[in-house]
């Protein structure tokens, strides 16, 4: 399979006009597919309805703004199309923000959570907060149900990796990961009655265990063969060089993520660090796992 | 059967070169970093748990401001936690007083106030309460 596609891999522009339409179609309805898979937990969700309704207006800003450029690098990395230049990647992008919108418009109409006698205000609230995990969704929908498509595509080189690393590419990507099932977990009330019920012995363990849980998932993605540990490196390498790294940037995302939702509002610093710990269990599982998904 | 094959090869030639070179320390020095951080976070949950006071819920309420509205009159109070552990249903009664009758009361609860934290909220009156005191305090809690 993979020899046949070789000629249309080396020459993309050479697809005619239709068969380029039909896959872009196929693409589009990947993502769609994607927005659905990943939002409909989030769109299901009675707590995300009320948060579009009074989250700060300035916060979900500063969330939708710093969407654009995560899925733009999230584009560049596996695309609807696997893309090659800026461009496509942010044309992806665009789409899939586009999807995101829409489907999350449609579904929220559908499940009459969006009514006309419903404000404009939580109207665009409600639909801009679920856009956003949906339009991650769309553009992991593609590398999520799309794995044929890919040999159709050159491997070689295809991401490229001038902007260094690997090393940075896995650390966004655990990022993104731990964004996602953070979107799905906080905001639920749970998340802080956990935190409220936890001694700080609970904590300690939630840490250890969120790190277990990282680094085996390290070594499972290592003998997947999808990244680098040089053989012969002793196994405590790999803790300091990417679980570490992950759990702090899962942290800094659940932080990111309470403070968008108003939960760290008026609390003190020991229980905000509570609450980012309660989190971050999910949100490492997320780093973790987009590792061996993306 | 045919993906993790290509990928090996595909990371092969690209990692070996980076391994080598300026992202190796790149990524020491973000494990290190990253390493501190989350030892610093462990010793600040473990300094916790050593010298946690099991202290039941402590409220005080403070007034925040009282303005007149259509219909009524209301009260913006804070309620702050001292203690280190959390109460859940806090319920705050407000009373109008009165020398020793209390001419009206209205209740409010909140879902949680955290430990070392505070949570706000308003209370609605009937009538002005005028020169009359406004007595706030918390009537009970539930363990979260």
């Amino acid at each position: 399979m993979a020899k046949a596609a070789e000629p249309v891999a080396k020459a993309p522009a050479s697809k005619p006009p239709a068969e380029e339409l039909r896959s872009f179609l196929i693409g589009l309805g990947r993502g769609a597919a994607g927005a659905l898979l990943f939002a409909v937990p989030m769109l299901m969700t009675m707590e995300l309805w009320e948060l579009g309704d009074y989250t700060e207006r300035s916060r979900l800003l500063v969330m939708l703004f710093l969407n654009i450029p995560l899925l733009f690098f999230l584009a560049h990395q596996i695309g609807f199309e696997r893309t090659f230049t800026w461009r496509q990647a942010a044309r992806d992008a665009t789409i899939a923000f586009g999807l995101g919108i829409l489907i999350s418009a449609v579904m929220l109409a559908m499940m009459g959570i969006l009514k006309p006698e419903t404000s404009f205000t939580s109207i665009i609230g409600r639909i801009a907060i679920q856009s956003v995990p949906a339009s991650i969704g769309a553009l992991l929908g593609r590398s999520q149900l799309g794995g044929g498509a890919r040999q159709n595509e050159p491997d070689e080189g295809a991401v490229p990796d001038h902007l260094s690393p690997n090393f940075a590419r896995e650390l966004f990507l655990m990022g993104v990961g731990a964004l996602f099932l953070n979107l799905n977990v906080a905001p639920t009330e749970e998340v802080i009655l956990i935190s409220y019920k936890m001694t700080p012995w609970h904590a300690l363990a939630t840490i250890l265990v969120s790190i277990a849980i990282m680094h085996a998932f390290v070594y499972a993605v290592s003998f997947r063969g999808t990244h680098q540990i040089p053989e012969g490196e002793p196994r405590w390498h790999a803790l300091f060089r990417f679980t570490l790294p992950g759990y702090v940037i899962t942290m800094l995302i659940s932080l990111y993520v309470l403070w968008i939702f108003g939960r760290l509002d008026d609390t003190a610093a020991s229980q905000i660090l509570m609450s980012a710990i309660v989190l971050s269990f999910p949100g490492a599982i997320g780093a973790a796992s987009a590792r061996l998904i993306l | 059967m045919a993906r993790p094959q290509k990928t090996r090869s595909r990371n092969a030639p690209v990692s070996k070169p980076a391994g080598k070179g300026t992202a190796s320390t790149v990524e020491w020095v973000t494990g290190l970093i990253s390493a501190f951080i989350v030892l610093v976070m462990i010793c600040w949950v473990a300094w916790e748990a050593l010298t946690e006071v099991e202290a039941p819920p402590a409220f005080a309420v403070t007034v925040r401001e009282r303005q007149a509205v259509e219909g009524g009159y209301r009260v913006t109070f804070d309620i702050a936690n001292a203690s280190s552990q959390t109460a859940a249903t806090v319920v705050v009664r407000g009373e109008i007083v009165d020398g020793d009758t209390t001419v009206e009361d209205a209740d409010i609860t909140f879902d949680y106030v955290p430990g070392q934290s505070k949570a706000s909220g308003s209370i609605f009156f009937s009538q002005d309460p005028g020169s009359r005191p406004i007595r706030l305090r918390a009537v009970g809690y539930t363990e979260p």
